[in-house]
């Protein structure tokens, strides 16, 4: 992975390194991707993707409304005002 | 062994037990780090832990981030709920890797050390879980597993540590790390303190789409598969001690056949593409704003904001983010994300094939307990490749159980025995007979009643 | 050029998508729980009824409905979006390949997929406030091909879907958002978040017409997204969203897939083909009986109940008229005396109609043309001007029209007739 593919990740997932941890990092990143390329050796054919390791069975909810009785407890967690969420600049 | 739930309840609790018990715990908790904090409340019922990536409603809980330093879930995780309105009490909150991103406990501020031996690492992810469970008399964890944060940690501290099959227990109120892979387990000194607490936390919840109601089954061949790869994967102490607890197994009246299963080790690479890609987006959602840790420069263009809120993340935690991102990017999705999941499948098939004829018995870890100064300078492959005997029932979410076995210069040893899907019942007989011959061992046992 | 479209519109749901929270709320931040603010630990368990809107949408366009659908997370980091994830489908969507009859215009639909919506978000100068109320709210996209070669069928492709959505019972005037996708020449101009449907015309008017402009200046137009601004009437260059190879759309793990057959899907209704239908078979204005019963099931319903017994015209001209007054239930012997009146030219005002309504005998006269047409006359020879006014803008003669009708009692559109043909010099 050359640095600017290694930058425009970062962007993409809005992670900042210093320069000691991209140092040890995209280096790292080097072995471990050529670890996972291993995978690739290995032929998979036509298998089918296993999203789970398990048959998931199919559960629906009621279109039926049940009010959670603790919002004062989210919004606790966040900086509010008059009853909005306090968010970053657009 | 026998129930350590019921002889607590029938015994008579001496005046200011649970004070006691929670200036106990303090106590030793100053040099080994197991908890992040104690509930000074308690007052009755049998204590429980709780890993710090499961939610207990108005307790801080930061899965081992210092991103969700000050967060206060306003719920209560399905199993947390369920233990706590059946005469079990919440001791704490037990410490862990970041996210669960680690082999060894050492990715998080609070380090749990090995109660056998403070120089040693106790494991991880469940790090914390394993120490309390270690130390204390009377008390059972609720702990997590994704690629093996259960029988990792529970075989380094020398408990017993039980990942059932994948879905069988609500991940409600569990702090994702990767959800196609994550199983909420329990830790206890015996195989029937784990089975009481499993029979309450169990079964299909209408807050998690993925938890089955599925029957349990209880089948036992008689008979034990051990994976030649997997043996081979195994360092030469660990190995001879492995071959005595073989011969002792067979001496249970178990058949004992040697396999080899050629492509096993591709489970690692294919449990940190998965594990990876699906932790990328669990993790997208902090960002300094809504949980917790509150970045107040809302007047930084959205963008920065979130950058520098994310800059909380430990190095390990960025260095996933990044890894995921990467194979799940549309140009290369194929190759390793969708490829992960192929591999995934033909495990499942293959290692299945074995287990609807038998267990599968191996080393827990590969290595023996490492001392915290090696752990911390392992290269990241060199650490993921010490999952090499979890990872393969994790991903493909087969149950299993770790159990102490040996004590070699006064560290405990662990096995991992491992069944087909939703036959979780006859792995716990199992280890229960094991227990009727075996005595573990343990250096602490704060809160007994004399 | 080639437009192609992507519409979103909310589902007519009690609860959320993926929990249990109210949909449509007031208050800000009054409906939310652990899911739909995204709080670590939360999982999502999928709406029911959503599904089934979600599939009969699917249907009513003709899509192929896969056998099991699934769900996709989309990643992206905007501060209206409280997980970074939307939950969306990509790789089995509840429909694709679907089409849809604009004007005898065949419309690709390239896939129907189910999402969420994000939380609402007002941009303040210094940080944002969001209401997550709408965070979870059911929302359906509907992707076009970009079959759509004129402002024309663009109106009426909209139209259309929007009749398709009412008769499923979506409220089309809760949420009607779409992007737009442009290309007069080669590149191609998104333009995003654009909401209701005049909005929608516009911005692809002012597109075509800017795009255009730039291809007669020899000039290139870039590949870029935009955003329409509704106060000037003008689209801009907006922030580069992210593209797919950034999504890394990844299957949603805390979600299983879903079956589709034994959904019950909600049976579509074309309206503008049973007007069609119905206008040529029964001899009614096409256009009249559309507009009558594209967005009113009431309507409708009358017209299939009355249309064998009663000539169309007459049955339009009533339901027209109880429309107006709000009248919904009138019975068989009331409306029979209704349409008597109408088929004879009179047009009852409120009075008569109640008394109709309250099942009262009311006398039906003829009415006599040509004394309308006397009528008519006269006022032309009071106001010799309205003629030239009425050519340069046929709304002149409203008041004229309002006039009479109060006079005789008599249809509006009776009126409208005898003026062409007197204007006409007839």
């Amino acid at each position: 992975m050359d640095a600017n593919e290694f930058d425009r990740l970062l962007k993409v997932c809005r992670i900042s390194l210093n320069h000691d941890e991209k140092d040890r990092i995209i280096n790292d990143i080097e072995e471990i991707i050529k670890y996972f390329n291993t995978l690739n050796e290995f032929e998979t054919g036509n298998t089918s993707e296993s999203y789970h390791a398990i048959r998931i069975p199919e559960r629906l909810r009621q279109d039926k409304v049940e009010a959670f009785q603790n919002t004062n407890g989210i919004l606790k967690n966040t900086k509010t005002y008059r009853f909005y969420v306090v968010g970053p600049k657009i | 062994m026998s129930s350590s739930i019921k002889e607590f309840q029938s015994k008579e609790k001496p005046e200011g037990y649970y004070k006691k018990l929670v200036n106990g715990l303090s106590e030793v908790n100053k040099q080994l780090g197991a908890f992040l904090n104690i509930n000074e409340t308690i007052k009755d019922g049998f204590p429980f832990s709780v890993k710090d990536n499961l939610c207990v409603r108005d307790v801080e809980t930061k899965a081992g981030s210092e991103i969700l330093s000050g967060y206060i879930p306003p719920f209560n995780a399905t199993c947390v709920e369920r233990l706590s309105s059946s005469k079990f009490s919440f001791l704490g909150k037990t410490s862990m890797d970041e996210f669960g991103f680690g082999s060894f406990g050492l990715n998080t501020m609070c380090v749990a050390k090995n109660p056998f031996n403070t120089a040693y690492v106790a494991g991880g992810s469940s790090s914390g879980a394993a120490v309390a469970t270690s130390i204390l008399k009377y008390h059972v964890a609720l702990a997590e597993s994704t690629g093996g944060s259960i029988s990792n940690p529970a075989a380094f501290c020398g408990v017993v540590g039980f990942t059932p099959t994948y879905g069988a227990i609500s991940r409600y109120g569990l702090v994702d790390y990767a959800n196609s892979l994550d199983k909420i387990g329990i830790m206890a000194r015996s195989s029937e303190d784990i089975r009481t607490v499993f029979d309450i936390v169990k079964g299909p919840d209408s807050y998690d789409s993925t938890c089955v109601g599925i029957k349990f089954t209880n089948v036992n061949n008689k008979k034990i598969f051990l994976i030649k790869q997997l043996l081979d994967a195994t360092d030469e102490k660990v190995r001879s001690e492995f071959d005595k607890l073989v011969s002792k197994i067979r001496e249970m009246g178990y058949s004992v056949e040697e396999k080899s299963l050629e492509f096993i080790e591709k489970a690692i690479p294919a449990y940190y593409i998965i594990s990876m890609a699906e932790a990328s987006t669990n993790l997208a959602k902090y960002n300094g704003y809504k949980y917790g840790f509150k970045n107040e420069n809302f007047s930084e263009e959205y963008n920065r904001f979130f950058t520098e809120s994310r800059s909380k993340f430990g190095v390990e935690a960025k260095r996933r983010v990044v890894l995921g991102t990467f194979v799940r990017s549309a140009s290369v999705k194929e190759k390793y994300y969708r490829k992960a999941l192929k591999v995934r499948s033909l495990l499942i098939r293959e290692i299945g094939k074995l287990l609807k004829n038998g267990f599968i018995l191996t080393p827990t870890m590969p290595i023996t307990t490492p001392k915290i100064e090696k752990a911390v300078s392992l290269t990241p492959v060199e650490a993921y490749r010490m999952d090499i005997l979890t990872i393969p029932p994790s991903i493909c979410g087969f149950p299993h159980v770790s159990f102490p076995y040996s004590y070699p210069n006064g560290m405990p040893l662990g096995a991992q025995i491992i069944s087909d899907h939703f036959n979780d019942y006859a792995l716990l007989d199992f280890v229960k007979s094991w227990e009727t011959s075996f005595r573990y061992k343990f250096k602490y046992n704060i809160g007994d009643i004399r | 050029m080639k437009i192609g479209l992507e519409v979103h519109v909310a589902l007519p749901t009690d609860s959320k998508l993926f929990c249990s929270c109210k949909a449509y709320s007031e208050e800000p931040n009054s409906s939310i729980c652990p899911i739909c603010m995204g709080l670590p630990g939360s999982k999502p368990m999928l709406n029911e009824k959503a599904l089934m809107l979600g599939v009969s949408i699917a249907k009513a366009l003709g899509c192929k409905v896969p056998e099991k659908i699934s769900f996709s997370r989309k990643v992206y980091f905007y501060p209206d979006l409280p997980k970074s994830y939307q939950i969306t489908q990509v790789d089995a969507p509840v429909g694709h390949s679907g089409t849809l009859e604009a004007d005898g215009v065949s419309i690709g639909i390239r896939r129907i997929q189910l999402e969420e919506d994000p939380a609402k978000i007002i941009r303040e100068e210094e940080y944002t406030l969001l209401d997550f109320n709408r965070s979870g709210v059911p929302l359906v996209e509907i992707v076009t091909e970009p079959d759509i070669k004129s402002e024309a069928i663009l109106r009426a492709f909209l139209t259309e879907l929007k009749s398709i959505l009412y008769y499923l019972g979506v409220d089309i005037n809760k949420e009607f958002k779409a992007d737009l996708n442009i290309s007069v020449a080669e590149q191609r101009v998104e333009i995003k978040n654009i909401t209701g449907t005049k909005n929608i015309i516009d911005a692809a008017k002012y597109e075509i017409e800017r795009q255009n402009k730039l291809v007669s200046a020899n000039q290139k137009v870039p590949s870029e997204t935009r955003s329409y601004n509704e106060a000037k009437m003008i689209t801009v260059p907006s922030r580069e969203k992210e593209s797919d190879e950034e999504y890394g759309f990844i299957y949603d793990p805390d979600l299983s897939e879903y079956s589709t057959a034994s959904i019950k899907a909600k049976k579509a209704v074309f309206a503008s083909r049973i007007a069609k239908e119905y206008a040529s078979k029964y001899k009614a204005n096409a256009q009249t009986l559309a507009e009558l019963v594209l967005f009113n099931r009431d309507a409708l319903e009358m017209i299939e109940r009355w249309k064998e017994k009663y000539e169309m015209k007459a049955l339009i001209g009533s339901i027209e008229l109880l429309e107006k007054y709000g009248i919904m239930d009138i019975n068989e012997r009331a409306m029979a005396r209704l349409l008597d009146m109408v088929s004879k030219g009179s047009y009852p005002d409120k009075e008569t109609l109640m008394k109709i309504y309250g099942g009262e005998e009311v006398e039906a006269k003829q009415i006599d043309i040509k004394l309308i047409d006397k009528e008519i006359s006269e006022y032309i020879k009071r106001n010799p001007r309205i003629v030239e006014e009425y050519r340069k803008n046929p709304k002149a003669i409203n008041f004229m029209v309002g006039e009479i009708t109060k006079k005789y009692k008599v249809h509006p559109r009776i009126i409208s007739e005898r003026l062409n043909l007197i204007f006409a010099g007839k």
